[in-house]
């Protein structure tokens, strides 16, 4: 290794040097920071939501009349029996929303009614004891919710459920030692909310990185959604049926009252097209991020090859030089290798602490996570080899200069 | 020490073919110092670049310190340049990107000598040729005569046994060119072989043995009528 006189020899061409050192300094910091967003929203992706994906799936039911709370309880109650009748249903449920549906009703949750800042928020669905069979999940302590405690909820009426069923993400995040069932917790009430049961794994209806954190914390309250505009009929598949049940189901629907819509788009839904659906944004911003990353990388590899290739052209006569005083083939190669390296060294040592910078402003800014070591360190990598791969046809070009021109003029 | 026999060296380009060296024959004896003179064209640079391993020849046989070199590869010739030969070239070629201390560095640093030995002889050389105070300084921060002193110096520095100097002073006023060549006697005196290529006959003169090339072949200075006028010229250019 001939460091010293590779450096000195850099000092006499600093604006190339330079260039392609903050060239790669920057692309580190963006591609790390890249590469970090991508894998987060690409692991988000495949969060499992807790429900029975593969049978389930959603119809969007707007009535064309105005019912009075009364009436749309009980046409909601024959709607269900509709369904549930047809042979290729095992069950369905009413409900405000379901998983990844991308919004819905968000509640802050307190330990006690006095508190100011409440303790967390949850993803409500409202719903009643058909849920928990009709979703697939697993009730891990406490019970179902019975068919008394389920109350119809107007547009006016302010009611407030005297019991919750919550997820168990929701129930330690509550009561971190474990022991939720049969405590309350208050939501924008002075009324307590018993919990009476713990469902293994329900996923938020909001997918965004903002709730990444809280992506499991749910609850469900019993009550039925009889307000005149409308509400969702979750519909479970018996296994293997998933396609006759949606053939049937609106038909079965509209066979038993006329009076609604069910957009022919967007009203009827398998769950593998809502999990689609929650993440198109995601996944389009991964392949964005991605075809950012390989372009920018792109550019440096040709910035890199470019430089070299000028350099070794305008080196000639000093490589015949070096040839003719004993050079090997070898020994030109490691040269611009070295080269190479040693500025990559730098860029990347400059580019280190951009990388932090632009990830601590995106935490900032954007909520995003603190980017782990790991990220930077294959980065690193990735740009080492870059940078060596580039490099390496420019420099095996004038490895095979030879040791003649040093006595051509040029 | 250096010993061509039938030597050709042929160039080939697409419309022609030109006999660089021809049925070339000499004979360098350890520790002689030969001059080579010879009108531009006649093949002089060529010779010395074969002699040098720096270029392969087409035909004939060529031995170097006693060994046929043309079957040697390309990580053998590189190693008997930098242990045997010293170039002197007459551009000086020295790296415009290295201070004098570092162009002096180069061949020990590809022979693998450790540090602390490559400064000491690198030391000695410059002082040698008087630019030890010189050696911060670039190649672009001196003269042309200081530039070939330090190419010199470089060629010093490995101790070669056999120095290839083309036109040395070629590049240099008189009294450069001197200074030069009285460098290149006294390390002659100190037993290594020189081999210079020049136009200048008086700098000739003071080699022990003159060799003349013509068309790319040696030749007897006395007997052959072509090199009177040849001769003449190239003497005329360089007063001129
Ligand atoms: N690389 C080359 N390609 C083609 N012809 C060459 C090459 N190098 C030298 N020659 C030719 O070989 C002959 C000898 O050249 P050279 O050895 O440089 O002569 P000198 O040094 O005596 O002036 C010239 O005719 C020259 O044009
Ligand atoms: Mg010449």
């Amino acid at each position: 290794m001939q460091i010293q006189p590779i450096l000195a020899a850099l000092r006499r061409h600093k604006a190339g040097t330079l260039l392609i050192a903050l060239q790669i300094a920057l692309t580190l910091a963006i591609v790390c920071n890249a590469l970090f967003i991508i894998h987060q929203r690409l692991s988000h992706l495949s969060e499992p939501s807790g429900v029975d994906e593969a049978n389930l799936f959603v119809i969007e039911n707007f009535w064309g009349v105005q019912y009075s709370t009364q009436e749309a309880s009980s046409e909601i109650k024959a709607d269900l029996a509709a369904l549930r009748q047809l042979p290729a249903v095992e069950d369905a449920a009413p409900s405000n929303s379901y998983p990844l549906r991308g919004g819905g009703w968000d509640n802050f949750i307190s330990l006690t009614p006095e508190q100011i800042k409440p303790t967390t928020d949850a993803s409500v669905y409202i719903s009643d004891e058909s849920l928990i069979h009709t979703l697939g999940v697993k009730l891990i302590a406490g019970r179902d919710f019975t068919p008394d405690e389920v109350r119809d909820m107007g547009t006016r009426e302010n009611i407030h459920p005297p019991v919750v069923i919550v997820s168990k993400a929701m129930a330690d995040k509550l009561f971190p030692d474990g022991n939720a069932l049969g405590k309350p917790l208050y939501s924008m009430s002075a009324e307590p909310t018993v919990i009476i049961g713990i469902v293994e794994r329900l996923q938020r209806e909001e997918v965004n990185t903002w709730s990444a954190p809280f992506v499991n914390q749910s609850l469900i309250w019993p009550m039925r959604q009889a307000i005149p505009i409308g509400l969702y009929y979750i519909v479970r598949a018996k296994p293997g049926q998933l396609a006759a049940a949606m053939q049937e189901a609106p038909k079965a629907l509209y066979g038993r009252n006329r009076m609604r819509i069910i957009d022919s788009h967007d009203g009827l839904l398998s769950f593998a097209q809502v999990r689609q659906r929650a993440y198109n944004r995601d996944r389009g911003m991964a392949v964005l991020l991605g075809i950012i990353c390989v372009v920018l990388l792109a550019i440096t590899g040709a910035g890199i090859v470019g430089l070299t290739s000028f350099w070794v052209g305008q080196r000639r006569k000093q490589i015949g030089v070096r040839r003719a005083l004993g050079a090997t083939h070898r020994d030109i190669l490691h040269y611009f290798l070295t080269e190479n390296l040693l500025i990559s060294l730098g860029g990347i040592a400059v580019g280190v602490l951009l990388t932090f910078g632009l990830n601590l402003w995106l935490v900032t800014r954007f909520e995003l996570r603190v980017m782990p070591l790991a990220y930077v360190l294959s980065g690193v990598v990735i740009l080492l080899l870059l940078g060596q791969g580039a490099v390496f046809a420019p420099a095996l070009r004038a490895s095979r200069v030879s040791p003649v021109e040093a006595t051509r003029p040029v | 020490m250096l010993k061509m026999t039938h030597l050709s060296k042929v160039y080939r380009t697409e419309v022609v073919e030109t006999y660089a060296l021809r049925d070339f024959n000499i004979d360098v004896k350890e520790g002689e110092f030969v001059a080579v003179t010879g009108p531009s064209g006649s093949g002089k640079t060529t010779f010395l670049t074969i002699a040098g391993l720096l270029e392969t020849f087409t035909g004939g046989e060529y031995h170097l310190d006693g060994v046929e070199v043309s079957h040697l590869d390309d990580n053998a010739r590189s190693r008997i340049r930098n242990e045997k030969i010293g170039f002197i070239f007459q551009a000086f070629n020295l790296i415009p990107d290295l201070n004098v201390f570092d162009n002096v560095e180069v061949p020990l640093r590809y022979r693998g000598m450790k540090a602390p030995e490559r400064k000491q002889r690198i030391m000695d050389a410059l002082e040698r040729v008087g630019l030890a105070s010189r050696a911060k300084h670039y190649p672009a921060e001196l003269s042309g005569g200081q530039q070939q002193r330090v190419a010199i110096a470089r060629a010093l520095a490995g101790s070669p046994r056999l120095l290839l100097a083309d036109e040395p002073t070629g590049n240099l006023d008189t009294q450069m060119a001197r200074g030069v060549l009285e460098l290149l006697e006294e390390i002659h005196r100190e037993g290594a072989t020189i081999v210079m290529v020049t136009h200048d006959p008086e700098l000739a003169a003071r080699a022990q043995r003159n060799v003349h090339i013509i068309d790319g072949q040696v030749v007897d200075l006395a007997e052959d009528p072509r090199f009177h006028t040849a001769y003449a010229a190239a003497a005329g250019q360089v007063r001129g």
